[in-house]
């Protein structure tokens, strides 16, 4: 009995040594809420930022449109057709007269198809995303061979 | 002694929870509170705001790609007047570089309506003076500038004809606060226009900061409406106003195979950019639109629709013989006279047009009966709107044998174009039937929608075939002969080209007794391959009550300058080159 009492005694630990444990886990978990907050506060204040900087491109589209919508209409103001025939005029310009005009055949004149404002294609978009994030490993060695070898009908 | 530190111990730790549970059943009280309530509605208010986001009008194109209708940035000045501190001083700053009454801003910022601490000076602020009052400010130091930093500028878009008054007939207007709109493309695709506008919540936290949501574009148009051709029928309009004494006018000119409007010029227009000016210009009687707003009755251009019925039932040919022997005609027992009240002899159909034949083209309609002609009166769309994509279009008016106010010399009269209203646009849809091949397109201005980057075409409706073809022909051959025959002044060498005019006398209450005439025109080419269809109509011109020697030389003007700016070389030249 007397032998296991002093096994256990033996095995025991240290006061000193259960506070310092218990003092080094409090340490370990004030350090972990310090860096949990720290990279917490890090992404939150970036997130922040960007959130301002979107906020900001958001003003700075709108003025750009304030000032597309301004400079065509000062460019059509300056085009329009009461301007552009005063600017003729002072250039000694008349208006042509039916007997003025000349008809000739031109080979393969290909009539203006008229006004288009399209600004799309049907085609899709081409994807901003990088080809590592979007490509497995045999499609990039397959490029790459594909890439590095002699392309057909090449010079011998 | 141990116990009892042990209890005081206890003691203490008991009192502890029991005020952390106070505080906690506090806390839970407080946040359940009415008051909580009120104090939670009124945070929210701090916490950010619903904003409404509309699209920038879209704008109107003509076909060749010129900017009829854009935007233009202005700026709403307002005064935060819990941090102004010198209202003197800013009404004198606002009269100087914003142009603003002194006193109407005075008395605004010093005596405000109670709870208001902002107050708006201007809605509409030209940029230049912003940027003339930016620039005053930043040459102030200390007080001042910290006072006129009160004053605080907000851009949003208005809308802005560039052109001005050119084609505002069509264009139609809106007014400044975007409120109001009227009239033609402006209000008849206002939702096109306009957009969907997007509500988007802003929050005051900056962490919280947001994306804007993408707002969808709005609808821009492109019309079928050439600016040079407008510009130049506007001119040629004003013109023959001065010329010949009119009181107002309307041109159209329009593609009779697709219907496509190239042209609507009318007088008086206003710059729709003043819009203001609209009771001055126009007084309350005049419609905005004349050339689809306001029917009148269009005398002998409607002979030619007579006359395409008759011959298209087959009830008349070319060739057909009229003898008018007393120049007069009783239908339903009333006595019809030509324009001279002269008798004419022996006339083939082409006669009757080429003189103008009232006495004639009364005959030919009671040959027809009243049931075809008035079958084909509405199958020319007489009397029925023609659906023209413009706000603001009227019907006219077509008695019917069905109504009470009909009687059988109607049938006389309507055949010369008296008795029955139309309207221009409606006139020029039914030639079109003749210009062509019997069809008649739907009259249209819109031509593309550009949506999304993506333009889309509107297709060509045809609302009808009242004529065969072969009547077309005809009447063409019948037109053309008849305006050579004539000699009209409506003529240009090297074009074929058929038409008709008109002199209608102006009703009164007591029946046509007025002197005053409504002279038009109507006429096509080249005849062949109609590109062009030209109706106009000179409103009382008093140089000359006849539309031979008003509104036929007119149509040669329009003709001549189409032929240059349509690029439509002379019949022989066309068809020399046509072979190669």
């Amino acid at each position: 009995m007397n032998k296991v009492t002093n096994l256990a005694r033996k095995y025991r630990q240290a006061p000193w040594r259960t506070q310092r444990q218990w003092l080094g886990l409090v340490l370990l978990g004030v350090v972990m809420t310090a860096m949990v907050a720290g990279v917490y506060l890090n992404v939150a204040a970036r997130g922040t930022l960007a959130g301002r900087e979107v906020l900001d491109l958001n003003f700075e589209i709108a003025a750009n449109k304030r000032t597309n919508a301004n400079l065509q209409t000062k460019l059509a103001e300056s085009s329009s057709a009461a301007a552009m025939q005063q600017h003729a005029q002072a250039l000694g310009f008349t208006p042509a007269s039916p007997e003025d005009i000349v008809y000739v055949v031109v080979p393969g004149y290909v009539p203006d198809p008229g006004f288009n404002l399209s600004t799309t294609t049907d085609q899709p978009p081409a994807s901003i995303i990088m080809p590592e994030y979007r490509q497995t490993l045999f499609e990039w060695f397959f490029e790459r061979i594909q890439s590095s070898s002699p392309a057909a009908g090449g010079q011998q | 002694m141990k116990n009892d530190i042990f209890w005081r111990f206890r003691m203490v730790q008991v009192a502890l929870i029991l005020v952390g549970l106070a505080v906690i059943v506090q806390i839970v009280h407080i946040q359940n509170s009415p008051e909580a309530q009120l104090i939670l509605e009124k945070g929210r208010t701090y916490v950010g705001s619903w904003q409404t986001i509309y699209p920038a009008r879209g704008g109107i194109y003509d076909r060749q790609g010129h900017l009829l209708a854009g935007n233009q940035a202005v700026y709403e000045a307002g005064v935060d007047l819990a941090t102004m501190k010198d209202a003197n001083e800013i009404a004198l700053a606002a009269q100087i570089y914003l142009k603003l009454d002194y006193t109407t801003v005075y008395a605004a910022i010093t005596a405000p309506d109670p709870d208001v601490t902002y107050v708006v000076l201007d809605k509409f602020t030209a940029p230049e003076n912003v940027l003339a009052f930016q620039g005053f400010q930043e040459t102030l130091t200390g007080l001042s500038a910290k006072n006129l930093s009160a004053v605080y500028f907000q851009p949003h878009l208005i809308r802005s004809y560039p052109e001005k008054a050119l084609a505002s007939n069509v264009l139609g207007l809106i007014t400044l606060d975007g409120g109001r709109r009227s009239f033609g493309i402006e209000e008849k695709y206002d939702s096109l226009l306009a957009g969907t506008a997007v509500k988007r919540w802003i929050p005051a936290n900056p962490h919280d900061a947001q994306q804007v949501p993408e707002v969808p574009s709005s609808t821009t148009l492109i019309l079928t409406l050439d600016r040079e051709i407008q510009a130049s029928m506007e001119e040629i309009l004003d013109n023959a106003g001065q010329i010949y004494g009119a009181q107002s006018g309307s041109i159209i000119v329009a593609d009779p195979r697709t219907g496509e409007i190239l042209a609507m010029a009318t007088t008086p227009r206003i710059d729709p950019n003043h819009y203001w000016d609209y009771d001055t210009a126009l007084n309350s009687e005049a419609p905005y639109n004349r050339a689809i707003s306001q029917a009148y009755e269009p005398g002998s251009v409607l002979k030619i629709l007579t006359m395409a019925a008759a011959l298209d039932k087959g009830v008349v040919q070319p060739g057909t013989i009229y003898n008018d022997v007393t120049g007069v005609i009783f239908v339903g027992g009333v006595p019809i006279h030509n324009w001279d009240n002269a008798a004419w002899g022996k006339q083939d159909m082409t006669g009757c047009l080429q003189h103008s034949l009232n006495v004639c083209l009364a005959w030919v309609a009671t040959q027809l009966g009243k049931n075809d002609f008035y079958t084909y009166m509405q199958k020319f769309g007489l009397g029925h709107l023609t659906g023209i994509d413009l706000a603001g279009e009227t019907t006219g008016r077509l008695k019917l044998p069905d109504d009470t106010d009909w009687y059988e010399v109607d049938l006389g009269t309507n055949a010369f174009g008296q008795g029955v209203s139309v309207t221009p646009i409606q006139m020029i849809m039914a030639a079109s039937a003749i210009a062509t091949n019997g069809q008649m397109p739907r009259p249209h201005v819109l031509q593309a929608t550009v949506q999304a980057g993506r333009q889309h075409k509107i297709p060509i409706e045809i609302v009808g075939t009242p004529i065969s073809s072969a009547t077309a022909q005809t009447l063409n051959a019948m037109l053309v002969n008849s305006l050579e025959n004539e000699s009209s002044l409506a003529l240009v060498p090297g074009y074929r080209l058929a038409g008709k005019t008109g002199t209608a006398s102006i009703p009164t209450p007591d029946g046509y007794t007025s002197t005053r005439t409504n002279a038009s025109f109507v006429g096509w080419g080249p005849v062949d391959d109609p590109k062009f269809i030209v109706y106009i109509w000179l409103e009382q011109p008093t140089t000359s009550i006849w539309g031979s020697e008003t509104a036929a030389p007119v149509f040669k003007q329009v003709v001549q300058k189409l032929i240059v700016l349509m690029g439509i070389p002379p019949d022989q030249v066309r068809l020399s080159l046509s072979g190669h």
